[in-house]
């Protein structure tokens, strides 16, 4: 399960373990749930339990991003571990949704 | 050559981590550094996904992992005898994908490419598609 948070009017997501193709439904619709909610002015996905991601998790990404645009609310992703931070690179996810560092901290 | 291996997996999502698993095992013996395994796993990881979402309509099928190890290099193709691709060469560019419906990036081959030494696509619609990669591990040590 993807675990979340709501802090203020951010939503702090935890992905882990592998974002795959065989994945990616359940991830979809996790988050699709997690950010059906109200309050929500910013989202990050803390990705440094995620242990893999190929192109069909950057096509979750986006998917959620199209969605977020039509609502103003932006997407950051934090603390990707080094072979997701350069898939995300490669994609060239980072020009729309911007790595951020987040310290341990909830 | 000095290991192969050959694998025949049902063409489904589920095995897509058996595939990364399976090809990281066999490049063991090479040595490599964990940035070199990460990106020979994503790239098994989109070819055998193009097999599993593309080749057989989503259907049954199955698809061939084959591994070789020559020295420091490694070479690996991904087989199946699905649709095949009409285009190969528009197939590649990125952020191009058979399935525009489906909230895909288009960036497999493109990742393959980036992640691999080389990476050749043979097709014949009807008949299959084979992809062929290699990477060299330790270049210069």
């Amino acid at each position: 399960m993807t675990e979340s948070k709501l802090i203020g009017t951010t939503m702090y997501i935890g992905l882990s373990g592998e974002l795959d193709e065989r994945a990616a439904a359940r991830v979809r619709s996790e988050l699709d749930t997690i950010l059906s909610g109200e309050g929500i002015k910013k989202v990050v996905l803390e990705m440094s339990q995620l242990k893999f991601m190929d192109s069909t998790g950057i096509g979750v990404l986006l998917g959620r991003y199209k969605r977020l645009t039509g609502r103003n609310i932006p997407i950051y992703l934090a603390n990707p571990q080094k072979s997701v931070d350069k898939v995300l690179n490669l994609s060239g996810l980072y020009e729309i949704m911007p790595k951020v560092e987040l310290k341990e901290e909830a | 050559m000095d290991n192969y291996m050959e694998l025949k997996l049902p063409a489904e999502s589920k095995n897509e981590a058996l595939a990364r698993n399976v090809i990281a095992a066999f490049c063991v013996e090479l040595n490599p550094t964990v940035d070199e395994l990460d990106d020979v796993k994503i790239a098994v990881s989109e070819a055998v996904t193009n097999c599993i979402v593309h080749a057989y309509g989503g259907g049954d099928g199955e698809i061939l992992l084959r591994a070789e190890t020559d020295g420091n290099k490694l070479r690996v193709e991904v087989r199946d005898h699905g649709v095949g691709i009409a285009d190969v060469e528009a197939a590649r560019r990125p952020y191009f994908t058979g399935k525009p419906e489906d909230e895909r990036s288009g960036m497999g081959f493109t990742i393959m490419e980036s992640f691999m030494d080389e990476v050749d696509v043979e097709s014949t619609p009807g008949v299959g598609v084979t992809v062929k990669m290699t990477k060299s591990f330790n270049v210069g040590k």
